[in-house]
């Protein structure tokens, strides 16, 4: 018996060899994407759970209130928190400290000398708590001496062409360090970062530098590692009166203010940062739960777009089976036999499908990989969870695709179908409009979301920043000279040039207790050059900005006073002046540092001093625009080190721009005396920071792309038997005077009834989507009414192209032919 | 007035060519009651199917009251066919998705009747065929002879000036069949053409005059007295 069913579902198929090609093509390109998406999913949920003993790691997160009213949530401490939990708590075996986001060393060996941005400065313990695969040395104990190096494998062969240069030495800014141990590269699914590791025992380490200050900066990661056995949940309990007792106290000393800035601390798991990304510290852009949810959902719903295709593709075909269900129960096959049967075929599809979609994903993963920035890997045959999941979800679509046609097709009666009587089963061709209905709807939610995403990211990109960066680039140089900017200013593809603070451009973030309008307030303070607003196109709301020629703009000459400053819109707000008129001549009061530089920042506070408030700019930033742009100040500052002055922002000529840049790294090697050369167009910068959301887009426009195909092959097939199957009476209509036109009208209309009815369902549910996701960001678009028809518009077109090649073939026939079909 | 002078159709299939009508010639004047015989396979459907403009001759020329058809394009016929046909066919080509009073609105709807018109005259042709109870049913819930008679109303409510039947009794039995004869021989009395293919000898004598066909050539033809 068995064998007669796979016979006829074999022969069905080769039958029907269009539908049948179209009803499994849909499903394996389904699959193929369904896989894809699951293994994206499962990578971004599993981060750094392959790290040993990961239950046990955490890293050190402060929440709060600041005193702006704005919420805090970084993953960033001040340095000396690790030494003071190890003295409090027994129950922690390891802490470490990583201090990311400090200016790249030029590393050095021979003829290879670059500006290393995977540099990392950890403290020794640090691969005692990710214990990391070891290809050479014992990385758990290689950074005791200060002039020790743990490279990954992949560094190790860039700097030494070989796997274990264990001993080689490397120059790091100059001064010796030897390799001690080797790893091996970091999987992509990891928070952690870093290709070259140094301790911060090094007296030169950024840690070393940026230690003291007590708790006002939080300028480095702090990880822990508790001993086996001790729950974290008694740590956790024991934090707040940690925080009274170490931190409160300092605060009180410097500003009794602070305390009121509900601050907890707390253990983060280290496997929920990538997907609980913060504020600051994070070393890799973290994946937002909800985008990740969204992109699940779309995998769910490609799979359901393709069932759906294999449901009416396969009730519409029942009418050509209705002889041999006639036949079967005639001579006696019982309803459930056939039931049996049809399911069996259902799965004979599915199986197909499944073997196609597996080799499409195959084929596909490495592009997948290349554009995620993800290793992946699809060992389905090794992975037992995979293969099961896989077999499972397509097992479920071949039951649950496969039960409703064969209820139809088994309801068949034997007497009617036999007599060539009627054979619309009951109801289908009603079911069979719904699932259309849904599939449209769905199809249109997806473009709505991909539109949505694409405005947001365009939006974020040039509009929520606030600045023109057209033809901008950053040189980053430690520090940023005065020499090295005219020497480049006088290039002649150059308009203009100024240095800025890793602050001014939101490297990094520099805040002050300031008291002014009789307020006491936390607002952010960058030093900036003359000419910096200019650069970008900033003009002033109120007030003026820095002049060169204006002595006194830069404080040179002033004791008892700090230099004049330039607020933004935010810092007039939280500061309480009326407008940002009335800001104009006021003084803030601040601790303002006369030789700014990375030592200064934690020697202990200097005294406040007054600034007059000269102007006021509009809110802008070059951080990302899911965090609100904090209240801030800038002054004209000195140019110490990198900390007070980073990066040198050039406005190029745009018709002369590539031998400008040739010509700025020229002067660049002779001004700055070998320093590698770093430099970036600014809008690739910021694309940097939306890297996560420009390839999530992209992601989703994608699979958009994949589920809208699926159905449009759907639809084509469904208006192809439609068409097939209303032959007669498009002849009867035909003899009846109907012409070809009116045909056309009639099966298009039968095609475009369902795409607006889907728009019904579409647009309440993509605008509560959209609405949801788009409050993830601090600045963001509004839904537009455009998008909505739009996207309706497109879902009509491409229905009414999928179906009008069949329809026209058709209403163009003869009646003569139509009639004798019978 | 319909004249065909030197028909010819041939079906050309994979290699084999069917030559379906031979050299027909014949003239069938307005008003008249034709019925059109012969074995199956001689053409009988063929020609019908030229008359009635579903399908154009090889050859020859068709005047269709007055106007030489050949060469017109299918929008034009489809005009003609609109104005001036009606169809009953053997095995009824009712529209399954449809009800009974929608199948007959079918012929009004593309000769632009108005809606409130339409309901009116479709109400009007099922009530002259005695099937205006079952107006709401599908064809499916209609005996053969229902069927039949919802093909007539349907062929009659446009009113038009040609009426082409191919074996409508066919699938009929007696009772219908009369009541389907007496339906076509009242709308010949009222002035329509009609022409009716049968194999039943006493149908045929409900005609004016009978045309044999043999193998696509018009053998005979019975003029009998009204
Ligand atoms: N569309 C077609 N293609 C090929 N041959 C056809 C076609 N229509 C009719 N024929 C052939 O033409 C001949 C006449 O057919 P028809 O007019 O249907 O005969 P009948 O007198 O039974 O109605 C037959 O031999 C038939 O096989
Ligand atoms: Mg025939």
């Amino acid at each position: 018996m068995f064998r007669s069913y796979l016979a006829a579902a074999l022969r069905n198929l080769e039958r029907n060899g269009f539908y049948a090609a179209v009803t499994v093509a849909g499903l394996a390109i389904g699959f193929a994407a369904a896989i894809l998406i699951g293994l994206y999913v499962r990578h971004e949920m599993t981060y750094d759970q392959f790290i040993p003993g990961h239950d046990r790691i955490f890293v050190m997160n402060i929440k709060g209130v600041g005193t702006d009213g704005k919420p805090l949530d970084i993953d960033a401490t001040s340095t000396n928190l690790a030494d003071d939990l190890k003295l409090d708590f027994p129950q922690i075996q390891y802490t470490a400290r990583v201090a990311g986001g400090s200016f790249p060393p030029a590393v050095r060996r021979g003829d290879v000398s670059v500006s290393e941005r995977g540099f990392v400065w950890v403290d020794p313990d640090f691969f005692k708590i990710m214990t990391l695969p070891a290809v050479a040395g014992d990385p758990g104990t290689a950074l005791e001496a200060p002039d020790a190096l743990v490279l990954t494998r992949t560094a190790a062969r860039k700097y030494f062409g070989r796997d274990a240069p264990i001993g080689g030495v490397l120059q790091v800014d100059g001064d010796p360090m030897r390799v001690a141990a080797v790893i091996e590269d970091l999987p992509s699914n990891t928070s952690l970062a870093g290709d070259v590791f140094g301790p911060s025992s090094a007296p030169f380490s950024a840690i070393k530098q940026i230690s003291g200050g007590g708790y006002l900066n939080n300028v480095v990661v702090t990880y822990v590692r508790l001993k086996p056995g001790v729950s974290a949940a008694s740590v956790q309990a024991a934090m707040p009166s940690f925080v009274a007792r170490r931190i409160m106290p300092t605060f009180a000393e410097v500003a009794p203010e602070l305390r009121q800035s509900r601050a907890s601390l707390s253990l983060k798991p280290l496997t929920a940062i990538h997907l609980q990304p913060s504020q600051g510290g994070d070393q890799k852009p973290g994946t937002d739960v909800k985008v990740l949810g969204g992109i699940a959902v779309i995998g769910v719903l490609i799979v359901i777009v393709a069932a759906i295709n294999f449901v009416t593709l396969m009730t519409a075909r029942a009418a050509r089976r209705a002889v041999e269900v006639g036949v079967r129960k005639a001579v006696g096959a019982e309803r459930k036999d056939l039931i049996v049967q049809f399911m069996g075929e259902a799965l004979v599809y599915v199986a197909l499908a499944l073997v196609l979609g597996v080799a499409l994903a195959e084929l596909v993963l490495p592009g997948v990989n290349a554009a995620l920035q993800r290793k992946m890997a699809f060992d389905y045959l090794t992975d037992p969870a995979l293969l099961v999941a896989m077999i499972g979800v397509a097992a479920a679509t071949g039951i649950l695709a496969g039960l409703y046609p064969a209820l139809v097709l088994s309801s068949f009666r034997p007497s009617s179908v036999l007599k060539g009587g009627p054979i619309t089963g009951g109801g289908g061709g009603r079911v069979r409009q719904a699932l259309v209905v849904a599939q449209f709807a769905v199809l249109i939610t997806l473009v709505l979301s991909t539109v949505t995403i694409y405005r947001q990211t365009v939006f974020a990109l040039k509009d929520a920043t606030h600045t023109n960066k057209d033809g901008v680039v950053m040189l980053f140089a430690s520090p940023c000279t005065d020499g090295l900017r005219d020497a480049i200013a006088a290039l002649p593809g150059v308009r203009a040039a100024a240095c800025s603070s890793p602050a001014a451009i939101n490297m990094s973030s520099t805040d002050d207790l300031v008291a002014a309008n009789g307020k006491k307030v936390i607002v952010s303070w960058a030093p900036v050059d003359f000419g910096f607003f200019d650069i970008y196109g900033i003009r002033p709301v109120a007030g003026r900005l820095f002049q060169s020629n204006r002595p006194g703009d830069d404080g040179a000459g002033l004791t008892d006073a700090a230099p004049p400053i330039v607020l933004n819109e935010s810092a007039v707000r939280s500061l309480g002046f009326a407008s940002p008129q009335a800001a104009i001549g006021r003084l803030v009061n601040w601790h303002f540092r006369p030789n700014l530089s990375l030592k200064a920042i934690s020697a202990p506070e200097p005294p406040l001093k007054p600034s007059e408030v000269i102007g006021v700019v509009p809110d802008f930033t070059f951080g990302s625009v899911r965090r609100p742009i904090q209240g801030g100040f800038f002054y004209v500052g000195p140019k110490t080190d990198w900390f007070a002055s980073v990066a040198l922002n050039i406005k190029l000529d745009p018709s002369r721009m590539p031998q400008t840049l040739v010509a700025i790294d020229r002067v660049f090697k002779r001004v700055s005396g070998g320093q590698p050369v770093l430099r970036l167009f600014v809008d690739q910068l910021l694309l940097l920071q939306y890297l996560d959301t420009v390839i999530q887009g992209a992601f989703i426009a994608v699979c958009a792309a994949v589920a809208v195909s699926i159905a449009c092959l759907g639809l084509f097939a469904l208006s192809a038997y439609t068409a097939e199957r209303r032959t007669k009476e498009i002849g009867i209509r035909k003899a009846m005077g109907a012409s070809s036109s009116d045909i056309l009208r009639l099966l298009l209309w039968q095609f475009t009834r369902p795409v607006l009815l889907a728009n019904l369902i579409a647009w309440p549910v993509g605008y509560a989507v959209m609405n949801w996701w788009l409050r993830g960001f601090a600045y963001h678009v509004d839904p537009s009414l455009l998008t909505f028809v739009a996207a309706a518009l497109a879902a009509v077109l491409i229905a009414l192209v999928t179906v009008s090649v069949q329809s026209v073939l058709v209403a163009r026939a003869k009646p003569v032919t139509a009639l004798r079909y019978e | 007035m319909l004249r065909l002078e030197k028909v010819c159709k041939t079906y050309q299939t994979s290699e084999v060519e069917t030559l379906a009508l031979d050299n027909v010639s014949l003239e069938i004047g307005a008003g008249e009651f034709v019925a059109i015989m012969g074995p199956s396979g001689c053409g009988k459907s063929t020609l019908l199917n030229v008359l009635g403009l579903l399908d154009s001759p090889t050859s020859g020329v068709y005047d269709f009251f007055g106007e030489d058809v050949a060469g017109y394009p299918e929008k034009r016929l489809t005009q003609l066919r609109r104005d001036r046909i009606g169809f009953v066919f053997q095995s009824f080509n009712l529209i399954d998705d449809l009800t009974v009073a929608e199948n007959v609105e079918v012929a009004l709807i593309y000769r632009g009747v108005p809606g409130a018109e339409r309901k009116r005259r479709v109400r009007e042709a099922l009530d002259r065929v005695g099937v205006s109870h079952r107006a709401g049913h599908r064809p499916q819930q209609l005996s053969g002879g229902q069927q039949q008679r919802v093909a007539v109303a349907r062929a009659l409510v446009s009113e038009p000036k040609l009426i082409l039947a191919d074996e409508p009794t066919g699938n009929l039995d007696t009772t219908n069949g009369e009541a389907v004869m007496a339906m076509l021989s009242q709308a010949a009395k009222s002035g329509v053409t009609v022409v009716m293919v049968t194999h039943s000898l006493t149908h045929a004598a409900a005609a004016q005059r009978t045309i044999k066909l043999l193998d696509g050539r018009v053998v005979s033809e019975t003029l009998l007295a009204a």
